[in-house]
């Protein structure tokens, strides 16, 4: 089926719209009173995710492949071919990744400094983003694989707080080599075809044999760049501890997903010699980094490092998924990874909002949720469905994705189970220090809780993600 | 011989230009910045437009002939020299100082590059590079206040391009004495003809290494990063954007019409210069401080990049070389362009520590200063990665897998550079105030970034007529 209006090029174009709109309005900083800049995204977002309803209503969720295909002739010699195409799995993620980002407006609303900056980077990465997951050749797929880099970079190096170190270098050469290594590959891919490569014909090219250990190498390394698997993961580590801005803490942790997004689109059903040969060093070490990190999470102190181990573990077991593909699978990580970027985004704001209230009232941890209701009720749901209550969608695909891992493998999904455990222990470990008010503190603090407006902000994501639980495409009509 | 004449108009344009200018100079009493710059724009129009419409015409046969491919070439640069004088009297409006030497000197150098680029006799080119060498000298020497450093470096520049174009005569003697011609016909007949002495080879080494030494390819470059380090703004700008159209178009049309035959032999050659200019321009670049010399080493660089792509001299090396040259040359116009809006107490800036925090205070200029580095080193969504998209597929075409490599490692040395500035840009606190930016900058920025996105958005129109221009020149 082919699209009506060009509506995947739109859905790419619109928050790049944003950006410029944005980039002209009149600055937060200097006139206190508007929020030009930051309503100017919002209304950029929130068109975009109207648009994905249209693209909903148009795609049939029943089909395998993809939908609503648009081709273009970008450039004559060489020729390159540009092809965009959707199914559900890219386009929940798309949804995903802009609700992510919403939430992330909203938790920034308050926070004036080079508010513009932060907004015009958010848009481009979007605009990349939603590039990337519509991407249906090789070309379009390396190119905003690549573009998403920059916007990232700037906006870990301005609000990352991570100057001094050399955090931002890493990051930038793990993923500026990544991006290089791919298209090493993508160049050679291209020269094998002659002409516009789909992704998913990759698979069926008459590779040489070295050729295709180094084309499935390269693929590997190159996502995995994106992964914060080891010895990839010292970046995306160093990175999200640094930062104290939640908008850029949610963009920077959906970073992995693209990489999680290029195995799911790169690696054919049938798997080749070649890419069996990496998938066992893949599973030992992708093994080993989840059951590390969920480890360091629960012995560390810093909530937004358990945050981040949260994240790395969930897509370390969302890479095991893949590795057994078959459209079930892949749905049900589609339905886990909407629901989980929702709650780590929900609980990034969050996190931020306490720390910055602690900060204010110099309050420390314990039993501060007992001051602040509504944040509490937030925070607990979000941390209880994001340890796999029956609260929203990961409920049923975790344990759909979990269920294939440990038939597979035994051994390993026990480790996986075990991973998840550790991580889920560590987030309820933070959720008891801030409820547990046992302490003296605060007797005569008294911090603000989040306003009406926000608080409904977040009570519409909590119904997401209680829809979601109960049917993960309820915003689908006739599905 | 009536039609000979006419066919030079465009260079005699420019040298009314240089007449003029002379008389303007010698008997106006009201000068200011803008006179030389008004006369100057509207001679070289003039011969931007005249060379579009005589662009088959062949003057003077067997010394000079004019092709779509070399009009390609000049006309490029008339359209940098354009906007570039524009921002230039911007410069010399902020000094208050006449503009007469540098323009004069700008028009001379453009009517040189003319028959570097027509040249179809080794007379002609060798007479040109002479006369360039002494051209940049002069532009080296319009310097800010009587700097020891500027002198010196001049005399040593002038010292060595006299050297080189003395090698370039003296090859062209050679050449002369054993072919019996100086026309790039003859010589490439007779070098099919014999089987090549090793004075023929050195001959033709003589010939070409002025070339790349004019070119600044590694390890002759030794003179450019110094000199644009010295040189006032608008020289340092001329010289990195807008000679290297010339010397890349004489080279191929030198190599493609004199030298063909023996091209099998010249190609290592070119490999061995293309890395050692990447590789020294990506690693020298990571050591400075000065930004301008950081830019320096980073036109090494790319240019070594165009090398690595001309190796093959066939339509489609050609073709992508000639796509990098427009992207580097739009992406370094942009690069200086910024150069101008620098300045703190109407002094321009230099150090990479004294731009930290300009993007809280100048958050247009620094997202271009920031779209043009990384459309340098080739990122999508820039128009960069239209270069080396078209280098790396011409590696990929000729089986070059090694030099594949090596080029896209060298990339990452030169983006850890660029990241020193954008580090200091936008991740560094404010220490410095920054002076106005003059309104002629933001829309010359401005300007430059739209021709971008619309190339970005169709290459077609930056690529799709020069196409068909090299395969027909190659015809």
């Amino acid at each position: 089926m082919n699209s009506p209006f060009a509506l995947l090029s739109l859905i790419i174009a619109v928050p790049f719209i944003g950006l410029l709109f944005a980039l002209t309005a009149k600055d937060d900083e200097a006139a206190s009173s508007g929020r030009n800049v930051l309503n100017v995204s919002i209304f950029a977002i929130i068109a975009n995710i109207i648009l994905i309803f249209r693209i909903f209503m148009l795609i049939d969720t029943t089909k395998p492949g993809l939908q609503l295909v648009e081709k273009f002739n970008w450039l004559e010699n060489p020729q390159i071919n540009i092809m965009f195409g959707a199914d559900v799995f890219s386009m929940l993620l798309i949804l995903a990744v802009h609700l992510a980002v919403l939430i992330g407006f909203v938790g920034v609303r308050n926070n004036p400094k080079q508010q513009k900056t932060l907004m015009v980077f958010s848009l481009l990465f979007l605009s990349m983003s939603t590039g990337f997951f519509v991407a249906a050749d090789i070309f379009s797929f390396y190119i905003f694989f690549e573009a998403m880099l920059l916007p990232l970079f700037m906006l870990c190096g301005i609000f990352g707080e991570i100057k001094k170190s050399g955090a931002i270098y890493r990051f930038f050469h793990y993923n500026f080599v990544g991006a290089l290594i791919l298209f090493s590959a993508v160049m050679i891919l291209y020269h094998y075809k002659n002409g516009a490569v789909e992704i998913s014909l990759l698979s069926k090219l008459p590779l040489k044999q070295h050729i295709e250990y180094y084309i499935w190498a390269a693929v590997f390394l190159s996502f995995l760049s994106r992964i914060p698997v080891w010895p990839f993961h010292s970046w995306l580590a160093a990175v999200s501890s640094g930062i104290k801005n939640p908008l850029v803490f949610i963009i920077a942790n959906i970073m992995p997903l693209t990489g999680v997004y290029g195995f799911i689109r790169f690696l054919p059903k049938a798997l080749p010699d070649a890419v069996s040969y990496y998938l066992v060093i893949l599973e030992v070490v992708a093994v080993i980094t989840m059951l590390f990190i969920a480890l360091i999470g629960f012995i560390h102190k810093d909530s937004q490092y358990k945050i981040f181990a949260y994240v790395t573990v969930y897509y370390v077991m969302y890479l095991l998924g893949i590795m057994y593909k078959t459209d079930l699978i892949l749905l049900n990580i589609g339905y886990s990874v909407f629901s989980y970027l929702i709650i780590v985004s929900g609980l990034a704001v969050i996190n931020y909002y306490i720390h910055q209230q602690q900060e204010e009232y110099e309050l420390n941890s314990e039993g501060f949720l007992c001051m602040v209701p509504k944040v509490s009720f937030v925070y607990s749901y979000l941390i209880l469905a994001g340890i796999g209550l029956p609260l929203s969608s990961l409920f049923l695909n975790n344990f759909l994705i979990l269920s294939k891992l440990m038939s597979n493998n035994i051994k390993m999904g026990m480790i996986v189970v075990f991973s998840l455990v550790l991580v889920a222990g560590s987030l309820l470990q933070e959720l008891y220090k801030l409820r547990n008010n046992r302490t003296e503190c605060a007797i005569d603090a008294n911090p603000c809780d989040i306003s009406p407006a926000r608080f409904a902000f977040m009570i519409a994501i909590i119904f997401v993600l209680i829809m979601s639980f109960i049917k993960p495409l309820w915003f689908v009509v006739g599905s | 011989m009536l039609q000979n004449f006419l066919t030079l108009f465009p260079e005699f344009s420019l040298l009314a230009c240089l007449v003029v200018m002379f008389f303007v100079n010698r008997y106006r009493e009201a000068k200011t910045a803008r006179t030389f710059f008004t006369i100057s724009k509207i001679f070289v129009a003039v011969a931007l437009l005249s060379t579009v419409v005589f662009y088959n015409m062949h003057p003077f046969k067997g010394w000079l002939a004019n092709s779509s491919y070399t009009t390609m070439f000049k006309a490029v640069i008339y359209l940098l020299a354009l906007p570039w004088f524009f921002l230039s009297c911007k410069w010399y409006f902020n000094k208050n100082r006449l503009t007469y030497g540098f323009y004069s000197l700008c028009v001379a150098a453009l009517l040189v590059f003319s028959l570097l680029i027509s040249a179809q006799n080794l007379a002609v080119l060798s007479v040109s590079i002479l006369v360039l060498v002494i051209i940049n000298y002069f532009l080296i020497l319009q310097k800010e206040n009587d700097e020891e450093q500027t002198l010196e470096i001049a005399h040593n520049y002038l010292g060595f391009g006299l050297f080189f174009a003395a090698l370039m005569l003296a090859g062209t003697f050679i050449l002369y004495h054993n072919s019996g011609s100086l026309s790039y016909a003859d010589i490439a007949s007779y070098l099919r003809k014999q089987p090549l002495g090793i004075e023929d080879v050195c001959a033709v080494a003589l010939v070409i290494a002025p070339l790349l030494f004019m070119l600044a390819a590694a390890p002759l470059h030794f003179w450019f990063a110094g000199v644009i380090s010295v040189s006032i703004l608008p020289v340092s700008g001329f010289l990195t954007f807008i000679a290297v159209f010339a010397y890349v178009g004489a080279l191929s049309s030198l190599v493609l019409q004199a030298f063909s035959p023996i091209l099998p032999l010249l190609n290592p050659v070119f490999v061995v210069f293309a890395f050692f200019s990447m590789f020294t321009g990506a690693l020298s670049s990571n050591g400075e401080s000065d930004f301008r010399k950081l830019f320096a080493y980073s036109s090494v660089y790319h240019l070594g990049f165009v090398l690595v792509s001309l190796v093959a001299f066939d339509a489609n090396s050609i073709l992508s070389a000639l796509v990098y040259l427009c992207v580097y040359a739009l992406a370094m116009f942009g690069i200086y362009t910024v150069f101008l809006g620098l300045k703190t107490n109407g002094e321009y800036l230099r150090k990479i520590s004294s731009l930290a925090g300009m993007a809280e205070v100048r958050p247009y200029v620094s997202a271009a200063f920031l779209i043009f580095m990384v459309s340098l080193i080739g990122s999508p969504p820039m128009l960069g990665f239209l270069g080396r998209l078209s280098i790396i597929n011409n590696l990929v075409v000729e089986g070059h897998w090694a030099m594949m490599v090596i080029v896209l490692s060298s990339l990452l040395l030169l983006a850890n550079s660029y990241l020193q500035i954008i580090r200091s840009l936008y991740f560094e606190p404010r220490a410095t105030t920054f002076d106005r930016i003059d309104k002629g900058i933001y829309i010359c920025l401005f300007i430059n970034l739209v021709i971008v996105i619309i190339s970005l958005l169709n290459p077609g129109y930056l690529l799709h007529d020069a196409e068909k221009i090299i395969v027909r020149f190659l015809q």
